[in-house]
């Protein structure tokens, strides 16, 4: 790069000699100029054997010009290239250590984090960033770099004017960095404003059903408009500033000039300088100020890349979940699947809520939820517990304090759980997760085909495995229906699953990883009762294989299980096997009244049922 | 629904270098035209800008053959400076003229810019909530989301700078031709020969940059789309351990990218060098012949050091304009696709003669009637000979014969797939019919407008979407004028109350984007309050309690057994006890009503229904029903 630079200034310097070539025998011939050979041009002449004539010395410099640019040149392509690679080299792995940092977040992070902001943390910020050491780090480099090597040059050929060169520098200087603290704070406030334009945008189209359904059409307009006229108000505001700074800056750069060129002249004609060393300097000082002028570009992305990093450093900083564990030496086999809850209570509070840098803050002032209270069971290997309850009563809380997914040994909560014997807290969650399958209530499938999906449960899967797998989970027919069978993309690209399509497929996919223990959380809710039938049968015939944990509201799934827990506000309210629970008497025999009661009417083809529960279902509740 | 095989639209400009589409760019430029007062402006300092810059090495050049007038004449130094004068206020002039140009340029480019971005967005934005259901079925949000934040500020910058650097430059480049040409046209062809060169060279590289660009842009959404999917699949990769795999397939995308760009960088890299060489060719020229020609007295020395700048200045507005022509390109694609989002005609809008209706009874209410001057009521809903297909060829409804009198309660039951959801949103006129007529009181659907009708439907879904903000204001979305009792009111009627109560900050909890701090069941609860409060004149529940518990349900139902009263509603559910109480039940099956009758009817006809509900009821009961009973 120096190199590069140090030669950018011999095209001023052969200039300079050409010119002064002429005037220094400037007056003699009638109306035009004679010409004498600068010094350097002669002794190059005598090494090529030439003459000293005009047209040969302009051809020299000529050709030193064309020859000293090329150089110039290549040196400045290779300082992009290597420039180009050390950027992207370190946004690559910038890139790659937010994605691993993600994964490795704990999942309470997710409950509160919302996704487009995080997305957008993690291209358009990195994007910034990334413009930033590409285009401006090298920049200011060799902006610092100019002016040093300038300076030396500027003061060799005239102190007086290299001193006028630099006057008004200092000037511009303190303007950019006044100007840089008003600037940042501007962007700032665009950013948050495009950030809300955003996010009324994101709602609305993904509410769109809901708009359309309330005829909330002007309502949206006007929220929309309102948030898409404060983005283009500061926008405008940001431009007038920015409008202010190029103006004010040109007008210092061109006054520089301005002294250069006058300051200049007067000192030619006094005899101080030649007229060549003029015209140089006119040149040079254009090297120095156009980098100076070129700070005002700087500094909008120095602005805005501040602000990326910080928000790319508050995710960052999230601890992960594994931040606090120690070294842990894991079973070396694979569990039975023996469960034993003792005590356990859990709650989000600001204990389990990210407390440092979260994207938003926002439930700072919500309090602690109390979600579970002193729930405790036992379930031996192979067993079926079922989990029944309202929404909100703890049911998957518990499931993902299991997959240690939430942390019952943190702030919000105490108690014990154990698997064969192990306490949770002292395994590897990697560990446990191997030994758990689970089926969301809401299952997701990545955007690749069928396939690939299913065998993220065992990546070794046989087809045979995975037919079988699917043929459980009742969705085999429905992968033979689509045009690709199991090679059919998923997502937006390809196509797109029902509800209860994505639940079967999902089920499929924890099948296929035949871990010890199987959580159903909720998984059958959008499948039909029929389906429903054909893949509990096909739970059934693997009864004792698994450990399993069911969540339904319907009582079809849970008449089976070893253990029946009824949960409301977090705590057990009723526990046992089906018969047990009916003989009880409480919310279970209920619920069983509700749905008996239709079955009675039906097989006795009476009349409409009269809910022998629901005058008592009031009682459940608080 | 059953799967729809639904493509994206793609993603990325696939579509190759045609030239510049002119039509599309006048088109684009009528925003512009809003602000003529602006754009005048922002021209006439373009000009002056161009002007000035021309301008400086004139006086340079003049001041420089003063100085050698000067020298050569009386051979001493004059007395004082008069004779810089007129040099130093000219130059003065020019540099506040420059200035001042620069200040407003780009307060009105910006101006502009900032503008148009926001009426192009609005534009956008006022369309979508006219759209169809079916448009937003093949668009992605995250697709529309691009389109209407970054597409719109893009083209708004392209427009107002691109406008700027086209009239800039061109002032500037024919600014220093004819000054050239007029100080010596020899000199100037000689000079003006490398712009040629320039021009192809600076193309040359510009669409190779296009190029490679493009193929960035590409692998980047392939990374936006897979740091979408970690997080939002984050639970699952961890439940499945896959951490460490979907960490190797990310890397493989980043290392792509790492290549790509550094292409791309290198590319540009080459380009400024190559083009200050070809500039070379041009200043060694002017140095050789202009040197010649001072030496046989054709030009002064002045003019040469005039040319001498010139020829440096050159490079700046043709790479200028290369580079704006390239954006232009570039983003043809966006916009082609924002213009075309807002030329679209929504496929379902009020016809001329309801427009016309409503016209009128704006002009002239009639009281009593809805805004289209009909009967304000919905009344009997009659489908007849209906028939719906997504895709030409794949009939989802067809046959579809039935009649709803006022107030009864219609349940959908039926297999995954059978077309249930597709019929109630035919009756919301989300899509229209393909076959057929849905008429009100006798009046076909289309007849009636589109915002009267939907806005007397309360719909609950499966999959509920909520807003970010607090409980009670989601409710009260429903009836927006709703007071605080209003709203406690329909939360209990549908028995969320207590639900709600147990949320930290009871009616106050914020529920995240979406409704993600809520459960399913919470947030169809929820739902279920804000459909009651706008008081809809028929209810549509589309699976609108699948995550709810049972008793937690039938607290619903008898709720809603109070609301109903002389609503017409429509349930589609799984669980069969939801629906016995319903007036009048729908088997639907492979796209058509294969059942239509009362509970009693149809258990005693012993079809269809009748065979799902002996599934359901033993799988439920089982044999454990004598030992209850």
């Amino acid at each position: 790069m120096a190199v590069g630079i140090g030669l950018l200034f011999v095209v001023p310097v052969v200039i300079r000699s050409m010119i002064d070539g002429f005037v220094s025998m400037e007056g003699e011939g009638g109306g035009g100029y004679s010409f004498v050979a600068p010094e350097w041009v002669r002794s190059v002449a005598d090494v090529l054997g030439v003459g000293t004539g005009v047209v040969t010395s302009l051809m020299v410099a000529g050709t030193l010009i064309i020859v000293v640019t090329v150089m110039a040149g290549l040196f400045q392509y290779l300082k992009g290239h290597l420039a180009a690679r050390a950027s992207e080299a370190i946004v690559r792995s910038l890139r790659n250590t937010l994605h691993s940092h993600l994964a490795a977040l704990p999942a309470t992070y997710f409950d509160t984090a919302e996704t487009g902001d995080l997305v957008q943390r993690c291209t358009s910020d990195v994007e910034t960033v990334r413009v930033f050491l590409a285009a401006q780090v090298v920049e200011i480099g060799r902006s610092i770099l100019l002016v040093v090597c300038v300076t030396p040059v500027l003061f060799a050929l005239s102190a007086s004017l290299a001193w006028v060169t630099l006057a008004l520098l200092p000037l511009l200087v303190i303007y950019s960095v006044f100007f840089f603290g008003r600037l940042t704070r501007y962007f700032t406030d665009v950013d948050e404003a495009e950030a809300r334009l955003t996010t009324v945008l994101q709602e609305n189209l993904t509410g769109i059903r809901v708009v359309r359904s309330f005829g909330r059409r002007e309502f949206e307009e006007q929220k929309f408009t309102a948030a898409n006229h404060e983005h283009r108000d500061k926008t405008n505001l940001l431009m007038r500033l920015l409008a202010r700074f190029w103006g004010f800056s040109d007008l210092v750069c061109m006054s520089q000039g301005g002294l250069v060129l006058f300051f200049g002249a007067w000192w030619t004609l006094r005899g101080e300088i030649t007229l060549g060393t003029m015209v140089a300097f006119t040149m040079y000082s254009a090297y120095v100020i156009w980098p100076v002028r070129q700070m005002g570009r700087t500094l909008v992305d120095a602005g805005k890349a501040r602000v990326s990093l910080r928000r790319l450093g508050e995710v960052l900083a999230v601890q992960h979940e594994d931040a606090t564990d120690e070294v842990i030496e894991d079973p070396l086999s694979k569990l039975s699947g023996s469960i034993h809850v003792k005590d356990l209570s859990f709650s989000y509070g600001r204990g389990n809520k990210l407390e440092r840098g979260g994207p938003r803050e926002r439930d700072d002032q919500q309090e602690a939820r109390q979600v579970l209270q002193s729930v405790s069971f036992e379930l031996q290997a192979g067993q079926t517990l079922a989990l029944l309850g309202p929404p909100g009563s703890g049911k998957s809380t518990l499931i993902r304090l299991l997959l240690r997914l939430y942390d019952y040994d943190g702030d919000g909560g105490s108690g014990s759980i154990e698997l064969d014997g192990y306490e949770l807290s002292g395994l590897s969650r990697d560990f446990i997760r191997n030994q758990v399958a689970v089926v969301m209530q809401d299952p997701f499938l990545y955007a690749r085909t069928i396939d690939e999906n299913l065998l993220f449960g065992r990546p070794t899967a046989s087809s045979e495995d995975i037919q079988a797998a699917t043929s459980a989970a009742a969705i085999h027919d429905s992968i033979e229906g689509f045009s690709e069978g199991y090679g059919t993309m998923l997502g937006e690209r390809g196509v797109t699953l029902s509800g209860g399509q994505k639940q079967r497929l999902a089920i499929a996919r924890v099948l296929l990883k035949q871990a010890p223990i199987l959580i159903l959380d909720d998984a059958l809710s959008a499948v039909d009762h029929e389906t429903e039938g054909l893949i509990m049968k096909a739970l059934g015939q693997r009864r004792g294989q698994h450990t399993t944990i069911i969540i339904a509201h319907r009582l079809s799934c849970v008449t089976q299980a070893d253990l029946i827990l009824v949960f409301d506000q977090g705590r057990v309210v009723e526990r046992g096997k089906h018969e047990g629970l009916l003989a009880q008497g409480g919310a279970y025999s209920r619920l069983w009244a509700i749905q008996s009661a239709f079955k009675r009417q039906i097989d006795a083809h009476g009349n409409r049922p009269d809910l022998a529960g629901e005058s008592k279902i009031n009682e459940v509740r608080p | 629904m059953s799967a729809q095989q639904v493509k994206g639209p793609d993603q990325e400009d696939t579509r190759s270098d045609s030239g510049l589409d002119l039509a599309l760019w006048g088109e684009l430029f009528r925003y512009a035209m809003r602000y003529k007062r602006q754009l005048v402006g922002l021209a006439f300092f373009a000009l002056t800008t161009g002007f000035c810059d021309v301008c400086f090495p004139l006086v340079s050049r003049a001041l420089i053959d003063e100085m050698i007038q000067l020298t050569e004449s009386g051979g001493g130094f004059p007395e004082g400076s008069d004779w810089l004068m007129p040099y130093l206020w000219a130059y003065a002039a020019l540099v506040l003229g420059l200035s001042g140009s620069v200040f407003f340029f780009i307060r009105y480019a910006g101006f502009l810019k900032a503008y148009m971005a926001a009426d192009i967005r609005e534009a956008g934005f006022g369309k979508l909530q006219l759209l169809e259901f079916a448009y937003f079925d093949k668009r992605p949000i995250g697709w529309l989301m691009a389109r209407m934040t970054s597409d719109c500020e893009r083209l708004a910058r392209i427009l107002a700078w691109g406008a700027l650097d086209v009239l800039w430059a061109s002032t500037f480049l024919v600014g220093i031709a004819c000054v050239m040409l007029y100080l010596s046209w020899k000199l100037a062809v000689l000079v003006l020969l490398v712009a040629p060169l320039l021009a192809i060279a600076s193309r040359f590289f510009q669409k190779r940059m296009l190029t490679a660009s493009r193929s960035i842009r590409k692998i980047n959404s392939t990374i936006t789309a897979d740091f979408n999917e970690s997080i939002q699949g984050v639970l699952t990769t961890k439940s499945f351990v896959r951490e460490q795999d979907n960490l190797a397939s990310f890397e493989k995308k980043t290392d792509a990218m790492f290549e790509s760009s550094v292409r791309n960088a290198v590319l540009a890299a080459a380009y400024l060098p190559v083009i200050l060489s070809i500039g070379s060719l041009s200043t060694a020229a002017a140095l050789i012949l202009g040197g010649y020609q001072v030496a046989g007295g054709v030009i002064s020395l002045g003019t040469l050091v005039a040319f001498l700048s010139y020829t440096r200045m050159l490079f700046e507005p043709l790479q200028q304009l290369a580079h704006i022509f390239s954006e232009m390109q570039m983003a043809q694609a966006s916009g082609e696709r924002i213009i075309e989002m807002i030329a679209t005609e929504p496929a379902i809008c009020d016809s001329e003669l309801v427009k016309k209706k409503i016209a009128d009874q704006a002009h002239d209410p009639v009281p009593g009637r809805a805004i289209d001057g009909d009967p304000d009521q919905l009344g009997r809903i009659v489908f007849q000979d209906v028939e719906f297909s997504y895709l030409p060829g794949e009939t989802v409804l067809e046959g579809i014969n039935v009649t709803v009198p006022e107030g009864e309660t219609v349940a959908l039951v039926g297999s995954t797939g059978g077309g249930k959801s597709t019929l109630v949103s035919l009756l919301c006129r989300f899509y229209e019919p393909t076959g057929g007529v849905i008429s009100i009181d006798g009046c076909d659907l289309r007849e009636r407008s589109l915002d009267w009708l939907q806005s007397h439907l309360g719909i609950v879904l499966q999959d509920p979407h909520l807003f970010s903000g607090s409980v009670l204001e989601n409710i009260r979305y429903g009836q927006l004028h709703a007071t605080d009792d209003e709203v406690y009111r329909a939360a209990r009627t549908v028995g969320a109350e207590v639900t709600i109560l147990r949320l930290p900050g009871g009616y106050g909890f914020n529920v995240g984007a979406g409704g993600s701090l809520l459960s399913a069941g919470e947030r169809q609860l929820v739902s279920f309050a804000r459909a009651i409060l706008a008081e809809p004149r028929i209810l549509i529940m589309d699976e609108a309690t699948s995550s709810i518990d049972m008793e937690t349900e039938l607290q619903i139902q008898k709720g809603l057994e109070r609301v109903l009263e002389g609503r017409t509603s429509f349930v589609i559910a799984h669980r069969l006890s939801t629906i016995e109480g319903a007036d009048r039940i729908l088997v639907i099956e492979g796209g058509r009503i294969v059942e239509e009758g009362s509970h009693l009817d149809l258990m005693a006809a012993r079809g269809r229904y009748h065979e799902l509900h002996a599934r359901q009821g033993i799988d439920e009961v089982g044999v454990h029903i004598e030992d209850w009973s």
